[in-house]
């Protein structure tokens, strides 16, 4: 009887228990994304001995659609990434051309950065990709986090085996979360910083992607501006838009 | 011709003025643009003589937005040439001009028995844009491939794949007529003449997004032939999947020309990039040549290569972000040609990159597989 209540039990809490954990993640998730975004980023990679910065404008559109312009170094200006569901698009300004690229090149290093091409445009869905689970809890920068542990569904194309992300319990700000490999072994770290208002929102406005194995190098993304859920059609997103960005 | 390049002198150097107040404000005008600085060595199979070349390069590109609909581009490059290279090349300057173009918007300033400055408006044209259709008139690079080494499809303006110092690759007087049907389709109408006797190509292209793929079809005329061809790029899984057709019907005095090109790249793990091509040219030739001479490394919309079959394997990697090297191998069987091309390339400052290309170039002639020639180029690109 007692093992009964305990299933009972266990069956009734499990599912509201998971529930929670996705709920807490599609807010966090919500928050960052809206349902449309439109950013202006710099990123920077840092070495010990070098660093080099660029300046991007990013618009997305809920998980299918995306686009990235290059606006600064001048050698590299005009270049633009556009993604539409599966597909992604390069426009080369001095060419004149667009390249179609080959989906594996989603999951690589972004144009020298340790972000990958995937981390910018989140092609992959954190709320539908995984299962969640709330693993623990813990204090960043004084707020109070859930931890969770999210596992890809055995369907989704996602490079990580799992992710352990900290959302914050008031905000749902996204403040850390560490990617595994297949292996189970650690790849990246990455830290949310600087929380403040922008656009009527309260989200981190600088993100730090740290290799694991690497830990004198990272790559920082820092928000200048962005703007959500202003209205961008579909058309936007087309490679005859690409061309004329600049 | 010179009042063109003071225009562009004055446009320019206003310009530089104006992106304080007018360009942040309204981005009606925008200038960019490098200087480069190429020594070339070029050796004999044997490396037992050699020819110096020298090139400073710079390229100014202009672009004035007066409205929202209107663009105007104007694109100058400028290279100044000096050393053995251009001594022992008879006729050097006239070599530099690009046949496409009608008008002669070529300049040249100095041309001395080793001294050779000129300059080329590489664009010039005038775009205007609606909703759903785009004009463009003047001098500009039609682009109509889909694969990226070779491109069959590109029949307005083909370029020489080894040719790594020409970024921008050469363009055609004519123009272009675009019209949307939708977010997915269009219809493309283009023409260009080089002012000769059956020298035009006119064509129509209509595009598609569909199942995952870029499609096109091509028909028109080339010269004095007509033409049809058809491209694609898409993926199988992880892999690109490009390909494309361009067959040039026999007219009188001209022989059928088939270009066929497959091309697939992935990128591995680690950032290890590849890219297979296959081009298959059906008047090349697929024999050993009798001398080296006899391989003409000179490319049209026909013949993209001189070998009927030829294999071309990429692989580059980014080994840290500043430092990325490359190596390409084309090999022709039957003919046995095999070009060996790595590449290195460091970004020593943001806007300041140094590239070290080799190209070796080996064939089977005189009944032996042998070196043919060998080149080696050190190049410093500033961007601004």
């Amino acid at each position: 009887m007692k093992t009964l209540c305990l299933i009972i039990a266990f069956n009734f809490f499990h599912p509201l228990f998971a529930q929670n954990a996705s709920d807490i993640v599609k807010k966090a998730d919500e928050k960052m994304r809206g349902s449309t975004s439109q950013a202006e980023l710099t990123i920077k990679t840092i070495r010990p001995s070098w660093t080099r910065s660029m300046e991007v404008k990013v618009w997305v559109k809920g998980n299918d659609y995306s686009m990235i312009l290059v606006q600064s170094p001048a050698k590299d200006k005009g270049i633009v990434f556009l993604k539409r569901k599966k597909e992604v698009w390069n426009w080369m300004p001095a060419l004149e051309r667009t390249i179609k690229l080959p989906p594996s090149m989603m999951s690589q290093n972004w144009m020298g950065t340790d972000f990958t091409n995937d981390d910018l445009v989140k092609e992959s869905s954190v709320v539908n990709d995984y299962d969640h689970s709330i693993v623990g809890d813990t204090v960043i920068d004084n707020r109070s986090c859930y931890i969770i542990q999210m596992i890809p569904k055995p369907e989704a194309a996602v490079v990580w085996s799992k992710l352990i992300v900290c959302i914050d319990k008031k905000d749902f700000l996204e403040l850390h979360t560490r990617f595994y490999d297949e292996e189970g072994k650690i790849i990246n770290i990455m830290n949310a910083y600087d929380v403040k208002t922008m656009d009527g929102r309260l989200i981190p406005t600088r993100f730090e992607m740290i290799p694991a194995d690497k830990k004198n190098q990272k790559t920082e993304m820092t928000y200048k501006t962005i703007k959500y859920n202003r209205p961008i059609e579909d058309a936007f997103f087309t490679s005859e838009k690409m061309k004329t960005l600049n | 011709m010179k009042w063109l390049f003071i225009i562009s002198a004055i446009i320019a150097g206003s310009s530089v003025f104006a992106q304080d107040s007018a360009e942040s404000k309204t981005g009606k005008w925008e200038i960019n643009g490098y200087i480069k600085n190429m020594q070339s060595l070029y050796f004999d199979k044997n490396f037992n003589n050699s020819v110096s070349g020298n090139l400073l390069h710079n390229r100014i590109n202009i672009k004035w937005k007066p409205s929202e609909k209107i663009t105007t581009v104007a694109e100058v490059r400028s290279r100044l040439f000096w050393g053995e290279e251009v001594k022992l090349t008879p006729e050097f300057a006239s070599q530099l001009r690009n046949e496409n173009e009608i008008v002669n918007l070529q300049q040249t300033w100095i041309n001395k028995t080793s001294l050779v400055l000129l300059s080329n408006v590489e664009r010039l044209y005038i775009d205007y844009q609606e909703r759903n259709w785009n004009l463009r008139i003047g001098r500009q690079r039609i682009n109509w491939g889909e694969t990226i080494t070779w491109n069959p499809n590109d029949i307005f303006n083909t370029y020489n794949f080894l040719d790594f110092d020409y970024e921008e690759r050469p363009g055609v007087d004519g123009g272009k007529f675009k019209y949307l049907l939708n977010n997915f389709s269009n219809i493309e109408l283009a023409c260009a003449t080089n002012g000769n006797k059956d020298g035009s190509v006119a064509a129509i292209k209509y595009a598609l997004n569909k199942w995952g793929y870029d499609m096109q079809i091509i028909t028109g005329w080339y010269h004095n032939q007509p033409t049809i061809g058809a491209g694609w790029a898409g993926n199988i899984k992880e892999a690109g999947f490009k390909g494309e057709v361009q067959y040039f019907i026999p007219a009188r005095d001209s022989l059928p020309h088939l270009n066929v090109t497959l091309e697939s790249d992935y990128m591995f793990k680690k950032g290890w990039y590849v890219n297979f091509g296959l081009l298959y040219t059906n008047q090349g030739f697929y024999k050993p040549v009798d001398n080296w001479e006899d391989i003409h490394l000179q490319f049209s919309p026909k013949n993209l290569m001189p070998t009927k079959w030829n294999i071309m394997l990429t692989t580059s990697k980014q080994f840290t972000p500043l430092f990325t090297g490359s190596m390409s191998t084309v090999y022709a069987p039957g003919t046995n040609l095999l070009i060996i091309f790595p590449t290195f390339q460091y970004n020593i400052a943001t806007n300041l990159d140094i590239t070290l290309v080799w190209q070796s170039f080996f064939s089977r002639y005189q009944n032996r597989f042998q070196a043919g020639n060998h080149s080696v180029f050190l190049r410093m690109k500033w961007s601004f």
